[in-house]
């Protein structure tokens, strides 16, 4: 069946509530609405108001009643309706859940997902990309999938998971990309990469989004002659470190692309990995492609100023080739 | 078109008429303009004295600020209001615990004296009644959450002494295996409890979504927790009790209010005159009680749980007390002005509840009254020399255990699997409206 990035995810969800009784839903506008990009549309009616609710805007009870339902082996999806948002319920979900199997042993399955990402002129609050916030707090499993295939598969993973996992949709894919998705049921692991493009001579490390932009450079590059490896690390963490020796020890060159900002970004944490995985099979140094250190702006021509370009990574991946 | 007549049924979540908290007043609904609530109010006392900041001179002429209190500070100490629904028996275990929690508690202070303490204690001291007797309206299936002064309510709810004391030791064999302190654990298994954590206030929201949880497995359970004056000033606390009074969801929240939040009097955290009052706004019941009156704590207690258990939805209770020591055993407590601990000692819970039941019931003897504190202390020190014990934690137990991993639990709906819509529709592609494109 083909399906777009949102459709994908919006019926991993729902064969996963179809499948166990113990699945159901929870957020702002998610019921008769069907939430605000309309991911959990017509579950109200086919799930019932039981499982598919409707709450006050107050992220901080969301993701509290969300913890508390799982401590009684319920699976709960509680839906952010942007992830910008989830900044007002980061102690309930850094001190709370996060926490929690580590400190006093209770598992805490449930799930925190919503849409994430820029180029739709979303402006500061509606447009960030925060899985940093929750990569550096260890307990959470932190998801960001680039196609439809894999946004099926990895929210069905999320929800089958035992530990809590964030799951960030990038709402400029949702009804931008579109492919064929079995309709049988599949999960995609939590943690493995995926090569998006074999290459030999660079590679480009990165996720979501930006596995797009940089399968358009790649075309670009192909005319000059060079041949774009793309790793697309679908989980953001734990990172598959394997992945990303693999394909550094294969290309002996790289860039790593990401939407956020740039200071304390992902791309410092895998540079790291790749100095301590494969310090030798370098041939250059590590490129980093990543937004600016500031906000998000909204005005379009700084919107796109802010955020990485398919030219960005033309432009080091010849740089890089030539050093 | 012809007008259908559409079956229909209310949501049995949430989408409840809104009831005003079923406490305005009936009589004044001929005058529209003019709304009064009433909050019931179970003390046999209403203290009336205010704390303020003021600017002292000294003899050198210099200025200090202090906290002064004004108000009638002489008043009698009230009975106890006899409870609807305790008998002797149950009275007695109540004192029991509150004893317990109380030499637990100076068995701790030593164990700091003696160097044997990681970090600070904390205590309960003038709120053994709160805690003890408000986890004693629970039945075994129900949950709980204490806050950092509930150290009786883990006793109550089957938690040895030797655990908590253990988890201030930092001991291999505490409930968190040296990972956490104080009252930070908890047992989803077998006696429901949530661990807090330091922040306040998370844990109303997480206790009442035990209570979704709960409910869609088919069970009303009472999700009891606690917190404090200060506590009650996060936002978070305002967000878990609204989103348990709109799922009419059965919180029993105790809002104990002990006056000082660490140095800061409870005048600098709100201004309306008695925390109950917010119960108003959140559309549910809100009671008052005497937090160093055992039976009135119970009461109030067994009532909001016998709600909860008929799916009526969250009760706020508070219970008007005094912190009778520092924020933790470092802190002197030097600001707090000495007339209120004057007024408070002559209301220490364990002294009222003990005289209520040797001399005014006469349910315990002297004699009976002896040996049961005999009894106490001794299973206090016993808890004590396991507690002590107990080795130090290795240091590699540090890792691990961060994930649940395969195999580590196996999870299921603790009651049972709830029921799914029978009124099956099939999966349908949907061409929405699109936000943001």
């Amino acid at each position: 069946m083909q399906l777009t990035y949102l459709e994908a995810i919006r019926q991993g969800i729902w064969e996963e509530m179809d499948r166990d009784p113990s699945v159901f839903c929870l957020g702002e506008d998610i019921g008769i609405y069907g939430g605000a990009f309309k991911v959990t549309d017509g579950f109200i009616d086919r799930f019932g108001p039981e499982r598919v609710i409707d709450t006050p805007i107050a992220e901080s009870a969301i993701v509290g009643a969300a913890f508390g339902a799982s401590l009684t082996g319920m699976r709960p999806v509680a839906e952010f309706q942007f992830m910008d948002f989830i900044g007002c319920a980061f102690n309930q979900i850094s001190n709370m859940v996060a926490k929690t199997h580590y400190l006093w042993g209770a598992p805490a399955p449930l799930v925190l997902r919503g849409p994430s990402g820029g180029y739709v002129h979303g402006g500061p609050f509606h447009s960030q990309n925060p899985e940093m916030w929750f990569v550096h707090n260890p307990g959470l499993k932190v998801i960001c999938p680039a196609t439809p295939y894999d946004a099926k598969g990895l929210i069905k993973a999320a929800i089958r998971d035992n530990n809590p996992c964030i799951f960030f949709e990038h709402k400029y894919l949702y009804r931008r990309i579109k492919e064929e998705v079995p309709t049988q049921d599949y999960v995609v692991p939590i943690g493995k990469a995926r090569v998006a493009r074999e290459g030999r001579d660079l590679s480009i490390i990165t996720y979501a989004a930006m596995v797009h932009t940089a399968l358009e450079a790649a075309e670009v590059l192909k005319n000059d002659g060079i041949d774009l490896e793309i790793i697309d690390l679908r989980t953001v963490s734990p990172l598959d470190r394997e992945a990303i020796a693999e394909t550094v020890k294969k290309t002996n060159k790289v860039i790593i692309l990401h939407e956020h900002s740039r200071t304390g970004g992902l791309a410092g944490e895998i540079a790291a990995i790749i100095n301590e995985e494969a310090f030798d099979d370098l041939d250059g140094p590590i490129v980093r492609i990543a937004g600016l250190d500031s906000a998000i702006p909204f005005s379009p021509p700084q919107e796109l100023h802010y955020l990485p370009k398919m030219e960005d990574v033309v432009r080091e991946a010849r740089r890089l080739k030539a050093y | 078109m012809a007008n259908k007549k559409i079956k229909s049924k209310p949501s049995s979540n949430g989408n409840h008429p809104r009831n005003g908290s079923a406490r305005a007043n009936s009589k004044a609904s001929s005058n529209r303009n003019r709304r009064t609530y009433s909050i019931p109010d179970y003390r046999l006392e209403h203290p009336d004295f205010t704390v303020r900041q003021r600017v002292e001179k000294s003899r050198d002429g210099g200025e200090h600020v202090r906290y002064e209190v004004e108000g009638d500070l002489d008043t009698p100490v009230p009975p106890i209001r006899d409870s609807k629904y305790l008998d002797k028996k149950q009275c007695i275990e109540i004192y029991r615990w509150m004893l317990l929690n109380r030499k637990m508690e100076v068995a701790l202070e030593n164990l700091y004296k003696q160097g044997k303490v990681v970090g600070g204690v904390y205590f309960g001291l003038g709120q053994e009644a709160c805690s003890c007797a408000s986890a004693y309206g629970l039945d075994e299936d129900d949950w709980f959450a204490p806050m950092i002064r509930n150290q009786g309510s883990l006793l109550v709810r089957g938690f040895r002494a030797s655990d908590t004391m253990m988890q201030y030791m930092a001991k291999a064999d505490s409930p968190t295996k040296g990972r956490d302190g104080t009252s930070h654990f908890g047992d989803i298994e077998k006696r429901n409890m949530v661990s807090p954590i330091s922040m306040l206030g998370d844990l109303i929201p997480v206790l009442s979504g035990v209570a979704l949880g709960a409910r869609l497995q088919g069970r009303n359970l009472a999700v009891m927790t606690y917190i404090g004056d200060g506590g009650q000033s996060t936002g978070v606390t305002y967000e878990g009790i609204n989103f348990a009074a709109v799922q009419n969801l059965g919180l029993v929240l105790f809002v104990e209010s002990n006056l000082w939040a660490y140095s800061t009097p409870s005048e600098m955290q709100y201004r309306c005159k008695d925390l109950a009052e917010r119960a108003i706004g959140y559309g549910i019941p809100g009671v008052i009680v005497d937090g160093t009156d055992a039976c009135q704590v119970y009461d109030a207690a067994r009532e909001a749980v016998d709600r909860a258990h008929r799916g009526e939805g969250p009760t706020l209770i508070e219970a008007k007390m005094m912190r009778m020591k520092g924020h933790a055993i470092h802190d002197a407590a030097s600001y707090v002005p000495k007339a209120m601990f004057d007024f408070w000692k002559k209301r220490d819970p364990i002294a009222r509840f003990e005289n209520y039941l040797v001399k005014e019931k006469k349910w315990l003897t002297a004699k009976e009254n002896q040996a049961l504190i005999a009894e106490v202390e001794r299973i206090i020190e016993e808890e004590r020399e396991i507690a002590v014990n107990s080795p130090m934690p290795k240091p590699e137990s540090a890792e691990g255990g961060v994930f649940c991993e395969d195999g580590c639990h196996e999870i299921k709906p603790k009651y049972g699997m709830p029921k799914v819509r029978k009124s099956a529709g099939a999966y349908q592609q949907t061409e929405a409206a699109v936000h943001l494109q």
